[in-house]
């Protein structure tokens, strides 16, 4: 895991760049200058965010702060109207989303995305698009989550919220990814499986892949996270390690 | 990690920015231009033909005739695959999104049928207990 910036004079009015932890390395995801809308109105006035290989970067904020909408266009799924996409260094600005997937910048968006009607194990099929080798993908994601190999060919939209949401991210974690973005994984789900999911993210992180975590929960992700943003009205107004953001919360979700 | 990393910078710099967006819309916009030229072309051809006298003019006007007619069908193939392509993706979507509300309901109901019946269980206890209190 990467070293801790000292962020703590960070906090000026207006918006501020989220830099990478590790200046030297090209980060695998960056947002440089993002304005994105819908429609006509716009809801991100310019984000510059940075992961770092390895680093868990939390974004947190209200509703409506442009939270989702950031990891949207991280995701390619929305096309930002001005700045761009940095994905290792080279702009994949308006790449098509599963282009970025394929390369390995995967998304799990908010309210899971797993096939109901399908079981545990072919929702995993699902993702991997391989034709050999299936048992050992099953095993590698059952060895991560034991609970999914005792329900493999139970239905997906059978399983718990905490399962489905570890199947959203064993699905993920088939793949390979370099990069994943995670909207809102403690959406519905109770404070001790959000726990326990975010325990499996930060060794998902200590494997080197960069995470960025969009989250309303913010206690259970400034845990694990290096580095935590706090967005208010499309702007990033906070930058800084957890600890430093805690006494931003408040503030932050209540509009201060 | 290093070597994931690597990887997805190559891949990043593979990746064709620009080319593949739209491409559907593109296809399915040519498919729907063939389709519509080849019917056209395809009948003015064949009403050409009728004028002539000659039956190696007819011939060569109704062998563009019949190609014409080719080409509308291989447009109309074209145009349905991006257009089923897309209209399919959009269905899968609506299917995954009405399926996990479903089941959600259901999940829901089930959990207000089972709440119910523990309350129901709790006051038939109390008015059980009541009852035998009133005994004694």
């Amino acid at each position: 895991m990467s070293e801790r910036p000292d962020n703590g004079d960070s906090g000026s009015a207006g918006a501020v760049a989220v830099e990478p932890v590790i200046e030297t390395e090209v980060p695998p995801l960056e947002l440089v200058g993002v304005h994105a809308a819908y429609g006509g109105i716009e809801v991100l006035h310019g984000i510059d965010l940075a992961v770092a290989a390895g680093e868990v970067v939390a974004l947190l904020g209200a509703n409506g702060a442009g939270k989702s909408t950031t990891v949207k266009v991280g995701a390619s799924l929305l096309r930002p109207t001005a700045g761009s996409v940095r994905v290792a260094g080279h702009d994949v600005t308006g790449a098509a989303s599963h282009d970025l997937a394929r390369i390995g910048v995967c998304t799990i968006p908010e309210g899971r995305g797993v096939f109901p009607n399908l079981s545990v194990r072919e929702n995993l099929w699902m993702a991997t698009q391989v034709t050999g080798g299936l048992a050992a993908l099953e095993e590698a994601a059952y060895a991560r989550f034991p609970r999914l190999g005792d329900r493999r060919t139970q239905l997906a939209g059978t399983l718990s919220g905490g399962e489905q949401q570890m199947l959203a991210l064993s699905r993920a974690l088939v793949t390979d990814p370099a990069v994943l973005l995670l909207d809102e994984l403690s959406m519905g789900l109770a404070p001790i499986v959000v726990q326990q999911l975010y325990e499996i993210v930060a060794q998902v992180a200590g494997e080197g892949i960069s995470i960025l975590v969009v989250e309303q929960f913010a206690q259970a992700v400034l845990g694990i996270a290096d580095r935590a943003a706090i967005m208010v009205t499309g702007e990033i107004r906070r930058v800084g390690t957890p600890a430093e953001m805690q006494s931003e919360l408040s503030s932050a979700y209540l509009g201060g | 990690m290093n070597d994931r990393i690597e990887r997805l910078k190559s891949d990043a710099a593979e990746l064709n920015v620009g080319k593949g967006a739209g491409r559907d819309g593109l296809y399915q916009s040519v498919g729907a231009v063939a389709m519509g030229a080849g019917v056209v072309l395809a009948f003015v051809a064949y009403q050409l033909s009728l004028g002539k006298d000659d039956t190696r003019d007819i011939q060569s006007l109704q062998i563009l005739a019949v190609a014409m007619l080719a080409l509308a069908v291989v447009g109309a193939a074209v145009f349905l695959r991006y257009s089923l392509a897309r209209f399919l993706r959009f269905w899968l979507l609506r299917q995954l999104y009405e399926g996990q509300s479903h089941i959600d309901q259901v999940v829901a109901a089930l959990g207000e049928r089972g709440t119910a019946g523990d309350a129901a269980g709790r006051t038939t206890g109390r008015e059980v207990a009541g009852t035998s209190d009133e005994l004694v």
